[in-house]
């Protein structure tokens, strides 16, 4: 995580569950460009983007009782959140759950090219680590964590076998993490 | 499981992508809860994921987020829905065969109920239908039983009839005594005197030595008897005999006019 960070995630979480505004405004800072790029990959466009973006904030505002601690970090539910509104949102909207993503590896993580700033995040320089991730692996992440692309789907996406789906991803979030060590 | 084994099973993966069943989630959760190794793992690869999508960071236009706060100081609490609430119904699809098997039966089931009240309707049409008919046929059954104990008394070898004409009071009354030699019993046909006028009654006399003597009252025709013949007193023997029109239930000595009589 980036920014200065005033809280743990232990604290914040206590603060949202009383709905503290100031720990909203905090949590917003922080995780609303992230969850933005995750929606802006889905969605492909800008006005949409946001107004699915708001509307996530929205639901973690009202229905922040329903995270569990106990299940997974806090920002992995509200990606998962984030991701399954922007999907339901495109599907009630007639588009398919597809990807920007084509099997060309080429193309992985283009977004740059779109007429958002360019993320604070992009400073820290992770951006330029991950390239140092293989293509494939790339893919693989992003299919799953921004896409919600079940390996079973990732492995006709990209016409992989299943078993190679289950590996890569493993290898890949190993390579990310050790990426990050030295970060 | 082994923890080294959980851990290169690729699940922990799935789990912090968010696209773990039902059923692996609470895998997942259960090993977290037993082992803190699986639990530091998952931690790292979450958060490894977490800096991933930090990387791919998007910054989105700076007054959503003075659009959010204003809409959840208007809004408050009340907009917000139960995210369980959100998800769509899950809807299964019934096999075809099924739904039209389903329908058939339905329809079966209507047409068997409008047959059943059909059917219940004629049966009991069908049983007042026969009621009437038993109660005919009772009545039919109860005149022939009647008109064969005329006919018995008519017919009988011992029976001897006497004619009782009409007096001169009466010229076109009638009526017709039958005499049993063997045992006495008389029988009178009383079907061609005039109707009793209310309050009175025939009166059949025997005339024994000069003496009429009571022979038994006529039975009234207003149940229907009138044309019956009807068994009267017995005489072991008599000279004539005479109806009188006497107050009902009659005298022991005759008073009121008569209608007809004949002699043995």
């Amino acid at each position: 995580m980036g920014g200065i960070q005033k809280y743990n995630e232990d604290e914040l979480v206590l603060m949202l569950e009383q709905q503290d505004q100031q720990a909203f405004s905090y949590l917003y800072d922080n995780y609303a460009p992230a969850l933005n790029g995750v929606i802006f990959r889905l969605v492909d466009d800008k006005a949409l983007t946001e107004d699915i973006l708001q509307e996530a904030f929205l639901k973690i505002w009202n229905n922040f009782s329903s995270y569990n601690k106990e299940k997974g970090r806090l920002f992995t539910w509200m990606i998962n959140l984030t991701r399954n509104l922007a999907i339901d949102t495109l599907r009630s909207k007639g588009y398919k759950k597809q990807s920007k993503i084509s099997g060309d590896e080429n193309s992985v993580s283009n977004v740059q090219d779109n007429s958002f700033n360019v993320s604070r995040f992009d400073s820290m320089g992770i951006r330029s680590q991950l390239a140092n991730l293989k293509p494939e692996q790339r893919i693989v992440i992003e299919l799953a964590y921004f896409n919600g692309f079940t390996q079973d789907e990732i492995a006709k996406q990209i016409r992989i076998p299943l078993g190679t789906v289950k590996t890569r991803m493993r290898t890949a979030i190993l390579e990310l993490r050790k990426i990050l060590q030295y970060t | 499981m082994e923890i080294k084994d959980i851990i290169s099973s690729g699940l922990l993966e799935v789990y912090a992508t968010g696209l773990a069943s039902r059923e692996e989630e609470l895998q997942v959760q259960q090993w977290k809860e037993s082992f803190p190794e699986i639990a530091a793992e998952l931690n790292e690869i979450m958060m490894a994921l977490e800096s991933y999508a930090h990387a791919h960071s998007v910054e989105p236009s700076v007054d959503i987020k003075q659009k959010l706060f204003n809409n959840i100081n208007t809004h408050g609490k009340d907009k917000g829905v139960p995210l369980a609430a959100s998800k769509p119904a899950v809807i299964r699809p019934i096999f075809s065969m099924w739904k039209m098997v389903a329908a058939a039966s339905v329809i079966l089931l209507i047409a068997s109920v409008a047959v059943n009240i059909t059917t219940y309707n004629k049966y009991n049409e069908a049983g007042k239908d026969l009621l009437a008919l038993q109660n005919r046929l009772n009545e039919t059954e109860e005149k022939n039983r009647l008109m064969e104990e005329d006919m018995n008394v008519v017919q009988s070898k011992y029976s001897l009839p006497v004619s009782l004409h009409g007096v001169d009071a009466a010229p076109d009354a009638a009526a017709k005594i039958f005499w049993m030699k063997n045992t006495g019993e008389v029988f009178i046909d009383p079907s061609n005197l005039p109707e009793a006028p209310q309050g009175k009654q025939y009166q059949l006399w025997a005339i024994v030595d000069g003496k009429p003597v009571d022979g038994g009252m006529i039975v009234n025709s207003k149940n229907g008897d009138k044309y019956r013949i009807q068994k009267m007193k017995t005489f072991g023997r008599a000279e004539a005999f005479a109806v009188t029109l006497e107050t009902e239930k009659g005298n022991p000595t005759p008073k009121g006019p008569m209608f007809v009589m004949g002699k043995m």
